[in-house]
Formats: structure tokens, C-alpha cells, sequence
């Protein structure tokens, strides 16, 4: 049950992380000009699509031995995707990076990928059939990482191999970064926590006296009504 | 030219009509993101509006949002601070994303469409339902508007008497936190489904549920109608939809009704706790049923109207609409074909079209069933080494196509389509649509478990044409139009052989489509009808979880991850390899 408890969060995270893939080189997709890019990022997001389901099918098992309690919080609403920040409320990276950057980004975070999942493969056993599965899985990534290396180095061929290094220091260290963040953020949230519900109490408190019922429709025409108003 | 925008609270999405009242375009946000229920400002479909419809910012008259946002903001936190300390997480959720709320949304456009914030008004959430089931109406003058849903921007259920489009008089409203839409989604989310997608699955459960069961009657009894006041009343200390933002029943439900259910744990008919869920279901749908009579009641006795507009969420509920065509007062029932809050989008562009003083003689069009354009970019050049490398194409001509996906169909084969315009509302109506023979229990038993993985106890929709469906089901004149959006159930004819249908649902109903003239169904049908098939089963293309398919692309894309192996799109029918 416990070890049930601790797993859940990663496979909830993990699936968001695969399924945000998936939509990400959807988008990349329907976005080029080129055929060529767009069978390849076909089917890398048919691959991604495919990982997500396999986490939510690893999901779904832990969920299904927890308590109702807790399953609950860990069962899977696609906007969650955008209010956990797995996809940008600005749009997409294709529509928000430049092609160059885009490409070095999924040539990067395949390889971070695959690394994340190594943590996952020790804590299912690699051995199992979930172990099995996060193997090819991780196997595909590597593919992914390789594909984009490819790709960027004959699209830019100023670029040297070193400078995709560059790339994936600069993006591995905004990820630690983004984590630290994260992080930081979480523990000022702590503490502003009492802060933030004094103030809502104090809100609240005002909150009460108010009265909408001047705001009401009854007997109104509904279309004389101010169209500029919110209220 | 006129744009109407839903979001935040609800599914976002953007609405386009012109000058002349007629819908030009229409784009939920979900198609376009491909995250079903996005409801975040929805940029992708208006830029899509205006990069298809080649517009530009000053092109625009007006921008409506449908609704107040500063109302619906302050009607949840005033109810929220009569229950301080309970509500205070509430609370401070709600002070906390006050700039994520739609608030902001002059400020979204301000940022993602400079110069269309200046454009900018209001409507009121209700009156977007209203006008947006106006405009799907044959006539625009002396009807009775009723709206019921989870919560606008002040009310959860209203009923409004329109003269004609510029004189619409709210004369009833259920105020907020009492609401029958809320209500239903809280059983929706006891009984382990998510809200507002799961809400299908409780209709589809709960007519395998008594309602003479315990479980039902307790259900029932948690609302009721009072005919003094004419409000409804709820027993609120049940419910926490008001007070917190991640429960929406209380402890006191559980008390009452035993646990819930454990969302990731499979439901199917014949375990152990199938049949109590079931009876809940069924209690919730009977006072849906219950209620909704009872307002339609009021809304005939305070406006003497025989014709009704209904829409809001609870207006998705398919199941009630058959009973409620049958009180006595009723002569139609209008449902548009998205009653939802995305549908409301249309409605806050009629209300900018209303509002301007660019027309010359009143005119809303009604609009199409399909009314989303097609990729203005060349689908087929994007798609080509797809097809290439992943698909054999069987036949290109039009013609051929439908022939060959017709006798596929008729061999027992399930097919998807993308073809033409996309649906406007949350039911797949043949354009993205999976199909296949509905007769044939095989091939019906094979789209919904091996392809769509659909819930053991939701059965799959039938399409067919008007005179097809005389012959199998009781159909009611009073909602004729109901039936080409799936908006109603129907009750197969006694004795009939629809009774055995695969896709009739255990209580001898069914939600059926009757396909429009030279619809693609339509064409498909004098295709099919010849090899004797006169009946499809039809459900949404898509892969459970996700949205409907909107272009090309997506539908390849659900090929390739189901086994779904046949296409049929503008391109030709498409066969995939391996
Ligand atoms: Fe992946
Ligand atoms: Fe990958
Ligand atoms: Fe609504």
C-alpha cells in the first residue's frame, strides 16, 4: 500500500510528461511545410502517444489498489496538462520556439527522458513486464534523440557536434534549474499560505455584506443590459 | 464581422458570423489543442478564425465574451464566505486566480490579439444559451427560453420569454449554489467518473438501475421542487461543490449512500457493486427527469409559450428529452446541437450581430450541422508521405470511395471518416465518426471494445434516415430536429425487432441520428441501402480520452493507434498497412 502511495505520483506525472510529447509533435506536425517532417513527427508522436498509454495503463493498476481517497487525486483530466505547465498556455513549442531551438530541445529532453526512466526501472525491477515495457520504451527514446541529432546536424551543418553538447548542457541545467525553482516555489507557497488565507478570510468577511441582488435578471429584457458591464 | 468567445470556467471556443446573420465559421479550442475539455483562452481558434476566414483584427466589428466575468467571479465568493472557515481554501484559490479567471480575458486579448480588446463586450451567460439556441430555431419570435446548467454568471437555471431577438425577458432564475447541473456532476464524480465528460456514462448506467432500489429513492430525495415558491431546494449539507475546490460532495453523502466508487476500478454489469452504482444513477436521472418537468412546467404556466429553446449542460441529458416532449403543453422542444457552454460561443456572436446597428432587416441564419472549415492549408500535400509510408489508398474517386466503404461496411467492417466540415457540437453526426453495420452484433461488439474501448454499459448511437427510423422507433414530431444532433433518446416500438438491435440500450431506447439530406451519411446511406444496410452504428473518431478528430491528420493518427484499419476522407478510402 505504501509503496503503492509513493509510485502513483510518478506514473501520474510521467503520463502527463508522455502525453504533452505526443501533443507536441502533433502540433509539430500539422505546423511544417515539409512531407518528410511531418511523417517524422508522425510517428514520433504516434510513439509518444503509445508511452502515455502504457503509463496510464501503470497508472491505472497502482490506482486500482489504493484507497478511493487517494485514487481520486491521481485520476487524469486532459487540462491538467496546461494548469501543471506540461504545455505552455503561450501555445505550443513549435508555434513559440524557433525551428532551430525546437529541435534542440527534443534532441535534449529524449535523452532526459530516457534518464528519468531509468529511476522508474529501478522501481518496478527491470525483470518485470512493466521493467520490459519501460526498457523498449526507453529504447525508443534513445531512437528519438538520435533522430533529432540527425536531423539538426543536416539541417545545420555549420553546427559541430559539440555545439548540440552546448544545447544539452544549457537545457539539462534549465531543467535542474526549473526544478529548483519548482522547488522554491513550493516552499514559498508554505509559507505564504497563512498569509494567503488571512487575506481570503479578510476578503471573505467583506465578501459577506455584499449584495448582487441588485444584479438580478428578473423582469429584465436581457438585451437593453449594458454589453460593456461585467457585473 | 462578428466574433463570440467562451472560456476559463467552461470548454473555451470561438464563434464567427457576418453581416448578414449567418454562422460563418465555428472552432472548439479542444479540436485545435487536442486536450479535451481545454477551456483556456481560445487563441488557437480565433487566429484559426481569422487566418481561415482571411481576416484581420480591423475586419471585426465586435468581440462578445459570453458572459460577466466580474459576476460569475463574485457570485462564488460571496456563497463561499457564508461558510468561512469551511470554504476558506476556496476562497483562497479563488483570490489567488482571480488573474487566471475570465477577468483577465480583456487582458488575454489584449495580449494574444492586439486591438481586439477594444472591441470588447459582454453578454450574459444565459442569454448566450439562449441566443445561441435561437438561431437554430425556424422561428425568432414568441418562444420560451429555458436554460439549465451547472452555473452561469449569476443563476444555474432560468427560463426567459423572447418577443423577437431584441426583446428577451428573464422572468425565473435558480440561484446559485442551488443547481441541478452541479447536482448531477457530483453523482457524476461519486460515482468515480470525472465531471464534465463522465456525465454520459451516469445516464448510460442508470438505465440499468431500479427505481423503486433504496439507493435511488435516497438519491431522489436530495432535491425537490417547491410549488409555493416555485425554486427548487436542494439539501445542501450533502453537497461541497460550493465550498471546495477539489470536492464536490460532502462525507455526509458517502454516510448515506455507502462509498464511492474508486474511479480506476473497472465497473461492469454483473459486480458486486455494479447494481448499487447503477440504482444511483438512476435516482439522479430520475429527478433530472423529475425537475426538468417541473421547470418546463413553470416556464409554460409563466410565459403560456408551446414552444421551447433548451439548452445548458443539463440539455446534453438525452435521456429526459423524450419524456419531456410528451408534457401535455409542449409543442417543439429547440436543442442546439452544442447546448454546452462551448455552444455558447455562437450565442455572444448573434448577441455582437443584435447589438450592431450594421443590419438593415434582422436576419439569423440557422446554422449548419457542420460548420467548422476545413484546413485552409493543403491537407493533402501535408499528408502525403503519411499515406505513403503508413496507408494504401483503395479508391480516390468520391464515388468509388463510398461504394467500396459501403460494401467494406456490409463484409462487417468498422470505418472511420473525415470528410467535409467538422461537427459543431460533442456528438460525432457522420463528418468525424466511426461506423459500421448496426445490426451486425460482431461488428458492433468490435468498434466499441476492440476499437474505442468504450464502457461496457454505454451503448453505441444508431444513424439512419427518416423513413428507416418510422419503422423502429416511437419518434415524437415535438423534437424532430432533436434527432439529427443525438440530442434525444427514443423508445424502439413495441415489439419491434429494434428491441434487438446491438444498438439499443437495455431499457429499449436508443439515441438515435436521423441523417440530414445530402449529409455524408446521407450519401453514404444510398450507398448502403442497396446491400441492404439500413441502419449504422456511429460513434465519435477518436481514441477514448481524447477529443473528436478534427483534421486529416488526427484521423490518421487514430488509425495508427487503434486498430482501425479503414479511412474514408476527401482523399479517397484509405487502408492502413500492416
Ligand atoms: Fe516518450
Ligand atoms: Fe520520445
Ligand atoms: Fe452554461
Amino acid at each position: 500500500m505504501k509503496k503503492t502511495k509513493s509510485e502513483l505520483p510518478i506514473f501520474y506525472e510521467t503520463a502527463h510528461a508522455e502525453l504533452a510529447s505526443a501533443l507536441e509533435m502533433l502540433a509539430a506536425c500539422k505546423g511544417t511545410n515539409s512531407q518528410n517532417q511531418a511523417l517524422g513527427y508522425f510517428m514520433h508522436a504516434k510513439d509518444e502517444y503509445n508511452h502515455a498509454r502504457f503509463f496510464f495503463n501503470m497508472l491505472s493498476k497502482r490506482g486500482n489498489l489504493a484507497s478511493t481517497e487517494i485514487a481520486r487525486d491521481f485520476r487524469f483530466t486532459p487540462p491538467s496538462l496546461l494548469t501543471k505547465g506540461y504545455i505552455s498556455n503561450k501555445g505550443f513549442l513549435i508555434d513559440t520556439m524557433k525551428l532551430k531551438d525546437f529541435i534542440a530541445f527534443v534532441y535534449t529532453n529524449e535523452l532526459l527522458a530516457k534518464s528519468s526512466f531509468e529511476n522508474i526501472l529501478n522501481l518496478v525491477g527491470c525483470s518485470t513486464e512493466e521493467g520490459k515495457i519501460i526498457s523498449s520504451i526507453m529504447k525508443e527514446e534513445l531512437r528519438h534523440h538520435g533522430m533529432a541529432k540527425k536531423h539538426f546536424l543536416s539541417h545545420y551543418p555549420a553546427l559541430q557536434p559539440w555545439q548540440l553538447m552546448i544545447y544539452r548542457t544549457r537545457e539539462t541545467i534549465n531543467n535542474k534549474g526549473r526544478k529548483i525553482y519548482d522547488a522554491n516555489l513550493k516552499l514559498l507557497d508554505q509559507l505564504l499560505t497563512p498569509l494567503y488565507r488571512a487575506m481570503a478570510f479578510l476578503a471573505g468577511t467583506i465578501a459577506k455584506k455584499l449584495n448582487l441582488n441588485e444584479f438580478r435578471r428578473k423582469g429584465k429584457n436581457l438585451m437593453n443590459i449594458s454589453s460593456f458591464s461585467i457585473l | 464581422m462578428f466574433i463570440g468567445v467562451t472560456g476559463y470556467n467552461h470548454e473555451s471556443s470561438a464563434a464567427l458570423v457576418d453581416k448578414n446573420g449567418v454562422l460563418v465559421d465555428f472552432y472548439r479550442e479542444e479540436s485545435l489543442s487536442r486536450i479535451k475539455g481545454d477551456k483556456s483562452f481560445p487563441k488557437r481558434s480565433i487566429k484559426k478564425l481569422l487566418d481561415t476566414n482571411n481576416l484581420k483584427i480591423k475586419d471585426i466589428e465586435r468581440v462578445a465574451f459570453y458572459e460577466r466575468p466580474l459576476s460569475a467571479f463574485l457570485h462564488i465568493v460571496k456563497e463561499a464566505s457564508l461558510h468561512m472557515p469551511k470554504s476558506l481554501k476556496l476562497l483562497t484559490h479563488q483570490f489567488r486566480n482571480f488573474n487566471r479567471s475570465s477577468v483577465s480575458c480583456y487582458l488575454d486579448f489584449a495580449k494574444f490579439f492586439k486591438g481586439l480588446e477594444n472591441k470588447l463586450i459582454y453578454s450574459d451567460h444565459h442569454l448566450s444559451h439562449t441566443l445561441t439556441t435561437l438561431a437554430y430555431s425556424k422561428t425568432k419570435k414568441d418562444l420560451c427560453s429555458v436554460v439549465v446548467d451547472g452555473f452561469g454568471d449569476r443563476s444555474t437555471a432560468s427560463i426567459s420569454q423572447i418577443v423577437d431577438p431584441t426583446e428577451i425577458n428573464e422572468l425565473w432564475e435558480c440561484p446559485y449554489p442551488l443547481s441541478l447541473g452541479l447536482f448531477y456532476s457530483a453523482i457524476t464524480d461519486y460515482l468515480g467518473f470525472a465531471i464534465n465528460e463522465g456525465e454520459y456514462k451516469v445516464m448510460g448506467l442508470a438505465s440499468f438501475g431500479d427505481s423503486n432500489s433504496k439507493s435511488a429513492k435516497l438519491v431522489r430525495r436530495l432535491m425537490n421542487w417547491d410549488s409555493t415558491s416555485n425554486q427548487i431546494t436542494s439539501d445542501m449539507r450533502y453537497f461541497d461543490y460550493h465550498l471546495s475546490t477539489s470536492n464536490s460532495y460532502s462525507s455526509k453523502l458517502e454516510d448515506l449512500l455507502g462509498p464511492a466508487r474508486n474511479p480506476f476500478v473497472q465497473l461492469i454489469p454483473g459486480d458486486s457493486d455494479f447494481q448499487r452504482f447503477a440504482n444511483i444513477a438512476r435516482g439522479a436521472q430520475d429527478l433530472t427527469v423529475y425537475l426538468l418537468g417541473k421547470i418546463f412546467t413553470h416556464a409554460h404556466k409563466i410565459t403560456s409559450s408551446r414552444r421551447f429553446l433548451f439548452s445548458g449542460g443539463v440539455a446534453m441529458n438525452s435521456a429526459s428529452i423524450d419524456t419531456l416532449a410528451q408534457l401535455p403543453f409542449v409543442d417543439e422542444i429547440i436543442i442546439p446541437p452544442s447546448p454546452g457552454d462551448a455552444g455558447c460561443a455562437i450565442g455572444a456572436a448573434y448577441y455582437c450581430y443584435i447589438k450592431s446597428s450594421y443590419y438593415s432587416d434582422l436576419n439569423i441564419s440557422k446554422p449548419t450541422l457542420f460548420p467548422s472549415l476545413k484546413e485552409i492549408r493543403n491537407e493533402e500535400y501535408l499528408t502525403e508521405q503519411i499515406i505513403f509510408n503508413e496507408f494504401s489508398v483503395l479508391e480516390r474517386n468520391e464515388d468509388d470511395a463510398f461504394l467500396k466503404a459501403a460494401e467494406l461496411i456490409s463484409s462487417g467492417e468498422v470505418i472511420g471518416t473525415v470528410l467535409s466540415n467538422s461537427e459543431t457540437g460533442p456528438r460525432a453526426l457522420g463528418n468525424r465518426s466511426l461506423i459500421c453495420d448496426g445490426k451486425n452484433k460482431d461488428a458492433v461488439e468490435n468498434l466499441n471494445t476492440v476499437i474505442k474501448n468504450r464502457s461496457p454499459f454505454r451503448p453505441t448511437a444508431p444513424a439512419m434516415r427518416y423513413e428507416t427510423a418510422k419503422k423502429y422507433y416511437k419518434l415524437r414530431i415535438e423534437i424532430h430536429d432533436c434527432y439529427k444532433s443525438m440530442s434525444s433518446t427514443c423508445k424502439c416500438l413495441k415489439d419491434n425487432v429494434s428491441l434487438e438491435f446491438p444498438t439499443t440500450h437495455v431499457d429499449g431506447t436508443a439515441r438515435i441520428q436521423i441523417v440530414e439530406n445530402n449529409s455524408s451519411l446521407d450519401k453514404l446511406f444510398s450507398k448502403l441501402e442497396p446491400l441492404g444496410i439500413e441502419i449504422l452504428a456511429n460513434s465519435s473518431l477518436n481514441v477514448s480520452g481524447d477529443p473528436i478528430c478534427f483534421d486529416l491528420v488526427d484521423g490518421l493518427m487514430v488509425c495508427s493507434r487503434t486498430k482501425l484499419r479503414y479511412l474514408l476522407t476527401d482523399l479517397g478510402l484509405l487502408k492502413r498497412k500492416n
